[in-house]
């Protein structure tokens, strides 16, 4: 590739530029002739695939590549500053140091030249003023805190409260609405269009096209370490040039609702029900729901982050047993621990975790693990598990020698699939997968989810219960539960609540795209 | 923080109740040692009617029940007793052995956190490097070796063979501190194996501290590496440090039986060995009651630093 992409004519109006890129590890390119232009006020997005090269792009501004890179062509930053917000805000947040510690080391290396009394109040100052630059109201407070004090979007803003103190001119943004509800995505792009007012070039990299779409003033398209289009992004989404382009632009949820996944016509009957349930922590409770039945076929449970969903989704499957309140599996009550269920039961309900890499051991070949299912839960002998778990995993997409390797080996979404497998070799009655497409990009979470309406469409007496945020893996659903601040807000078929939704929630839920210039569907206007 | 205060108070009833357990067992264990004061007392030739009369004035012969009843009641008033052998109190006993090992203790772990903590930091800036590699095996090289056999090594190489410090403690008396000549050796002696387990205890949760992407993100921002090393990086690694210097500092108070020994130090250490000796069960009781209770008290200072260090963890109970 190697041809410049020229942003802006003005060489002065830069912040920061990439030319001709490219790093190399063990002989394959990671990111292969990537050139780039920041500019004051300016966001950039770089979108593209898990593996496109996105975030080694990103770190090249930063001068760090992974270990044993061979790195050519040029990455110039003239004033030697960039500030970073990583995809999970609290890894870079210590966590044996209140958040201010880190603020007041950065504040201090730049009041070296005050007399020594005039340093502390300097300090403080502009410390408060990258607070309050950051959006964080009573940061005053918050400074005290330890990061574990702070909610997830507090601990974002903390991050861009310490690039934005550092005076950097350009901010490297790696997939900060990642694993976000749609109201936080929102909040998440108005900050960052914020960030750009205040005269930062913001490079973002992302595989959220919506977010993209309505913040970035120019988009990069990546696939396989390389620039394959650019150009703003109403004309990339108008016609976009390269097929790759084409594929990750197709619009993830149908226009109309989707045809009804898997069972034709299933009577309306109840598989997994609730009644009477309040669950706690500790003494207090934090989830509330009097009725819910899931009929058969394919559910969901929506709710912002922190509703109370994964809690719901733990009782279900025993592993949150401090609540009141019965769950019954096809009439008959669950009891409430993993303990004190039987073997059948356990083999009934199968929970699929959002991680993926934590949930395996890393030390044993996938292939193992995933046949212990069989042997342990339906006493199959080891020779006939192995042969079960290859055919599952061979119908869902991965065959041969891959999965005699360890997880380490495996991508995030092979692994989920992986450990899709796993569940499904229990023979369960009923799959609960939670927030198992958060952290995947497009066209990975896709397949999944064209495996997951596969699943449903060969195993009738199978159903599936998906707790999501994002309303494209919700599609998939043909019952719906919306749940807000730990109490069940809305229940009934998908398509009724698509199109006359009662509670606010479940139309934002539903409905909602970023807009942060509220012009959801408009031309993007320039700055 | 009131989470925090409840948790101590909780902790300090524990305590209190570990104490007693500690002290009953120590009894127990007393009275199924075969003889007892009287035999002892007696002397070599037991003639079984003295060691009868001498039961009967130290109330021996009353069931082991009410005697132990008795103490504690008086522990309760902040009585420890009597010795059976000498009559003086049991808080003379303790009030005199106390003052050397305090001593050595505290000479101890003045030498011992800034040089284990140096150390530590030191090795882990240079992982993998020679500096690295030699600390690393010097302080495992030190730790394999007993103190005892530390002890007779410096005594004969230094003390006996060079001459350059005294071999023991004997004629110098409670004033051990006038002649600070006698400490080194001991003070040597005790500082060997700490400063080794601290040390790498310290090395590795640097190591750890400093691969973790907070570090990465302070550097990113020009944070000078000093303030990275023992700002940023240090506290993170003072958790598991923290409990090994409890524990530490449990075993310099309470239990340096084998350096005092040898060093002929009469501190607590010394006093535990003579009333095994002589059966002496109130000075024992004494001394159970007050290792007990510097056990709890300086466990439960290590939990509650490990709190600070690590708040994410919640405190257990």
């Amino acid at each position: 590739m190697g041809e410049a992409h020229a942003v802006t004519a003005n060489t002065e109006n830069e912040t920061a530029r990439i030319q001709d890129l490219r790093v190399e590890v063990g002989g394959r390119a990671l990111v292969d002739g990537v050139s780039l232009r920041l500019a004051p006020g300016r966001i950039t997005a770089l979108i593209g695939a898990s593996g496109s090269g996105k975030t080694t792009t990103g770190r090249a501004l930063l001068h760090e590549y992974p270990p044993g890179a061979t790195v050519t062509g040029e990455v110039r930053v003239p004033d030697a500053l960039v500030g970073y917000v990583p995809q999970d805000p609290a890894t870079v947040l210590n966590p044996a140091r209140p958040v201010a510690a880190l603020l007041q080391d950065i504040a201090r290396t730049q009041v070296r030249h005050l007399p020594r009394r005039a340093r502390r109040p300097a300090v403080r100052e502009r410390v408060l003023r990258a607070l309050a630059r950051a959006r964080i109201p009573d940061g005053d407070t918050l400074l005290h805190r330890y990061p574990h004090q702070l909610s997830g979007g507090q601990q974002q803003r903390m991050v861009l409260a310490q690039a934005l103190l550092t005076g950097a001119g350009t901010l490297v943004a790696d997939e900060p609405t990642t694993g976000q509800d749609a109201l936080t995505k929102q909040q998440i792009a108005r900050q960052l269009a914020a960030v750009a007012r205040q005269g930062i070039a913001v490079l973002l990299l992302s595989h959220d096209l919506e977010v993209v779409r309505s913040l970035a003033d120019e988009v990069h398209v990546l696939c396989a370490g390389r620039i394959v289009e650019s150009g703003p992004p109403e004309q990339l989404w108008r016609s976009p040039r390269h097929s790759w382009t084409r594929a990750l632009l197709t619009r993830t949820e149908p226009a109309e609702p989707a045809e009804p996944a898997g069972i034709a016509a299933p009577p309306r009957d109840t598989v997994l029900q609730v009644r009477g349930l309040t669950a706690r922590h500790g003494t207090s409770p934090v989830l509330h729901v009097p009725e819910l039945r899931l009929p058969p076929g394919c559910s969901a449970v929506m709710g912002r982050s922190g509703s109370g969903k994964t809690t719901l989704a733990r009782c279900l499957a025993g592993l949150h047993r401090t609540y009141d309140g019965q769950v019954l599996l096809d009439g008959a009550v669950l009891p409430r621990s993993l303990r004190d269920r039987t073997r059948e039961q356990l083999a009934a309900v199968q929970y699929v975790f959002q991680d993926a890499r934590a949930a395996f051991d890393a030390h044993r070949p996938v292939l193992d693990q995933v046949a212990r299912s069989a042997i342990r839960l339906r006493h199959r002998p080891r020779p006939q598990a192995t042969a079960d778990a290859e055919r599952t995993l061979r119908s869902l997409g991965l065959a041969g020698d891959l999965v005699r390797r360890t997880p380490a080996e495996l991508s995030g979404g092979e692994l989920q699939r992986a450990a899709l497998a796993r569940a499904l070799l229990a023979r369960p009655r009923v799959l609960i997968c939670d927030e198992i497409t958060s952290g995947l990009d497009t066209v990975t979470r896709r397949s999944l989810l064209t495996h997951l309406d596969g699943l449903l469409r060969a195993d009738p007496d199978l159903s599936l219960v998906l707790i999501t945020h994002g309303r494209d893996t919700a599609a998939l659903a043909t019952d719906l539960a919306v749940l807000d601040a730990g109490r069940l807000v809305e229940q009934g078929p998908a398509d009724r609540l698509r199109t006359a939704p009662r509670h606010a929630l479940t139309a934002a839920l539903l409905q909602t795209a970023p807009d942060p210039r509220s012009l959801p569907d408009g031309p993007v206007p320039h700055r | 923080m009131t989470g925090l205060r409840s948790w101590l108070l909780r902790r300090l009833l524990l305590g209190a109740g570990q104490t007693a357990a500690v002290v009953l067992l120590v009894f127990a264990l007393t009275e199924a040692l075969p003889g007892d004061a009287a035999v002892a007392l007696a002397g070599d030739q037991p003639d079984p009617a003295r060691i009868a009369a001498l039961r009967e004035a130290m109330h021996l012969d009353r069931p082991a029940a009410e005697r132990f009843g008795a103490w504690a009641a008086g522990l309760l008033h902040g009585d420890l007793g009597s010795s059976l052998v000498s009559g003086r109190p049991v808080s003379s006993y303790l009030a005199d052995g106390f003052g050397p090992t305090l001593l050595l203790a505290a000479l101890t772990l003045l030498l011992l956190v800034p040089l284990a903590g140096g150390l530590g930091v030191l090795a882990a800036r240079y992982e993998g490097r020679l500096v690295d590699r030699l600390i690393s095996a010097v302080t495992l090289a030190v730790y394999a070796v007993p103190e005892f056999a530390f002890g007779v090594l410096l005594v004969t190489v230094v003390a006996l063979h060079l001459g350059w410090l005294p071999p023991t403690a004997v004629g110098y008396g409670g004033e051990l501190l006038a002649h600070p000549a006698v400490l080194v050796l001991p003070v040597l002696v005790l500082l060997s194996r700490p400063v080794c387990s601290l040390a790498r205890l310290v090395r590795a949760g640097m190591i750890d501290a400093l691969a973790a992407p907070y570090i990465a993100h302070a550097r990113r921002y020009g944070i000078p590496g000093v303030r990275i090393r023992y700002a940023h990086a240090l506290p993170n690694a003072l958790a598991p440090a923290a409990q090994q210097l409890a524990r530490t500092v449990d075993w310099l108070l309470c239990g340096v039986i084998v350096v005092e020994a040898l060093f002929v130090i009469p501190g607590l250490g010394t006093v535990l060995m003579n009333a095994v000796a002589e059966r002496d069960v109130p000075v024992l009781q004494g001394l159970a009651v007050v290792f007990a209770g510097t056990a709890v008290v300086l466990n439960l200072a290590a939990d509650t630093v490990v709190f600070r260090c690590t708040p994410r963890a919640g405190v257990v109970a």
